[in-house]
């Protein structure tokens, strides 16, 4: 490590090997997650198949491949769910590192400000109630809900939390709190009158969150969201950092954080919402990744980000890999998977390094 | 650059914490504000940095009206060291002195070679090179102040407001912060608790009680038994101490 490599970032250049590490291990990871699954599509066919499609014809033939079926598994049902782990992993991942900074607590995941229970809400009523009878219709409707109720929610909060003055993240965290009861009774009152067995059962799975329902036609929303929102906030460094100082702190630096923590909770707010709308909740990524990423990289959101990004996408094409292949022909909800992997990482973490959210 | 508050007053609830109070700062004048605890002292400096708005009166860093500012054009001039050091998350030493240049940043705007070379100064000057790498958190009191000082530095004030800096520190590390501040030579306004401190490093005093200054003028004129028994109640023998040859102080109940 020079010197000079040391005074400008800390930690030399082991941070682009880093960064070029992980984008080398998620591209290897995307490879093999579309490889492997239910049905048993031999590797160098599915690879075949992949190298055809992703090079539109020109390297690759798919003369060998010896079922119809492997090319619609692999183009229709694998590929997109890959890129749903990748941008769910990337989306949670951001939302928690931000959420973090905007409540300056380290409690703090994608889901604090009332969004989960508000998502639920509008999906549990969509289930149960529901805003039309064709079966299409229900399937949107379901995502329809959970974002709408992942917005209202988030504004309640917002609103709530301004009242009487600046919104500081005590209150801002309280009011999530309060909000959040609010949506869970209500669902709860839905579910308690629902006359509905397989609609409650549907409500269950749908909570525990899934990339069951990954496709194409979904991917452009989901990717355009996401991928604007990391856009905006990899070059967002310096009001993150003083965000960690606190409101009293930012203000002698230049910067008045309650506008800039009213433009962030929006924007998580519409990324968390379109996530949930499209996987339901999976819980952990948001809350962990950032801080394993605190380990490895330190608070500083200038290196931060883009590691957590990065991580997040990983994290989430493996909990898939898992939730697809850990027990035969059956598929785990995703959300078990995270929270199985990320809460004894999250221990390790503590006990044995003495983590200190960063240091 | 001058700092000027005039007429500042400013009421918390039904509470008026600060009355009708003017201070200013020459240019490389180091002022004090002494005073008991709950005089306002923390809430006018408060009022200076914009943290609080006032309900009436100014406040002037030469032409630059600070109450109708964007913020950062204040805190391109103005610096604080505050007591307010908690933090959940850590960073580094460096990553946290560096955060002082932050005023002089556009929002994408990289750090740069200079902005590492006046880092690197304002560590040299509060002593704190070998700390560069450590984490916030892991520092003691006296420490953390010093990286906040260096911070401060780093932001290459005109002036600098510093809101009971050497609270909770032992003697060194009191005369140590004082001293950096005293060697930048540029305008400072402190809030102290020491008056032998006070009375050592200040060119000028404002006193102050129940939100109003009760006298000002410099350490000698202010310091006198009568007016401390007043801020303070308690008994108090002024002296020259033999040894220094500054102000001394006997305090009895």
């Amino acid at each position: 490590m020079s010197e000079k490599g040391l005074n400008k970032i800390g930690m030399g250049n082991r941070y682009y090997v880093f960064i070029f590490l992980l984008i080398g291990i998620i591209l290897l990871s995307a490879v093999y997650s579309v490889s492997i699954g239910q049905v048993n599509i031999p590797f160098t066919q599915s690879m075949d198949i992949v190298v055809h499609a992703l090079t539109n014809g020109r390297i690759g033939s798919l003369d060998h491949i010896q079922s119809e079926s492997y090319l619609n598994i692999i183009l229709q049902v694998r590929m997109p769910r890959v890129i749903f782990a990748l941008l769910i992993g990337i989306g949670l991942a951001l939302c928690g590192t931000v959420m973090q900074a905007v409540v300056q607590n380290p409690l703090a995941d994608p889901y604090i400000l009332g969004i989960s229970s508000g998502a639920s809400l509008g999906a549990t009523f969509a289930i149960l109630v529901g805003f039309g009878s064709s079966a299409f219709l229900s399937q949107f409707g379901v995502a329809f809900g959970a974002f709408l109720g992942a917005m209202i929610t988030s504004m309640a909060v917002l609103i709530l939390s301004s009242i009487g003055g600046k919104a500081t993240s005590v209150k801002l965290v309280l009011s999530g709190v309060v909000i959040g009861a609010l949506c869970s009774s209500f669902a709860s009152l839905i579910i308690y009158f629902a006359n509905n067995a397989e609609g409650i059962k549907t409500v269950t799975f749908w909570s525990m969150g899934s990339l069951a329902s990954a496709s194409w036609d979904k991917t452009p929303i989901l990717a355009i969201v996401v991928l604007l929102g990391a856009a905006l906030f990899l070059f967002q460094h310096r009001v993150l950092n003083t965000m960690l100082l606190g409101d009293e702190s930012a203000i002698t630096l230049g910067i008045n954080l309650s506008a800039f923590r009213k433009i962030y909770m929006i924007v998580t707010a519409v990324v968390t919402g379109t996530m949930v709308a499209y996987s339901g909740m999976i819980g952990f990524v948001g809350l962990i990744i950032p801080h394993i990423t605190r380990g490895i990289f330190g608070a500083d959101h200038k290196r931060l980000m883009l590691g957590t990004l990065l991580l997040g996408g990983l994290f989430m094409i493996w909990a898939d890999i898992l939730s697809r292949t850990l027990i035969h022909n059956v598929e785990l909800p995703i959300g078990i998977i995270t929270s199985v992997i990320g809460s004894p990482l999250f221990i390790y973490m503590i006990v044995k390094r003495g983590y200190n959210f960063g240091g | 650059m001058e700092l000027i508050a005039k007429g500042i007053d400013i009421s918390i609830g039904k509470k008026e914490i600060v009355k009708n109070i003017s201070i200013l700062v020459k240019k490389q004048q180091f002022v004090g504000l002494i005073g008991p605890n709950g005089c306002g002292k923390s809430t006018l400096l408060k009022s200076i940095y914009k943290s609080l708005v006032p309900q009436k009166g100014m406040v002037f860093l030469d032409d630059i009206d600070v109450l109708k500012s964007s913020e950062k054009k204040v805190s391109q001039r103005l610096g604080v060291v505050g007591q307010f050091n908690e933090m959940s998350f850590d960073l580094s030493v460096q990553q946290m002195v560096m955060l002082g240049r932050t005023p002089h940043k556009k929002m994408l705007e990289s750090d740069k070679k200079e902005d590492f070379v006046i880092v690197e100064e304002a560590l040299k000057r509060t002593n704190l090179l070998d700390y560069k790498h450590r984490g916030f958190l892991s520092l003691s009191g006296g420490e953390k102040q010093r990286v906040i000082l260096a911070r401060t530095i780093a932001q290459q004030p005109k002036i600098m407001v510093l809101d009971e800096p050497t609270n909770h520190l032992d003697i060194r590390y009191q005369i140590e912060i004082l001293s950096c501040v005293k060697n930048l030579n540029i305008g400072v306004l402190a809030a102290l608790h020491d008056l032998e401190m006070a009375a050592h490093y200040c060119d000028y005093l404002y006193a102050i009680k129940d939100g109003e200054v009760y006298a000002h003028g410099t350490p000698d004129e202010v310091l006198t038994p009568a007016t401390i028994e007043a801020l303070y109640q308690i008994k108090c023998q002024t002296y020259t101490n033999p040894v220094t040859n500054g102000l001394g102080f006997a305090y009895g109940i």
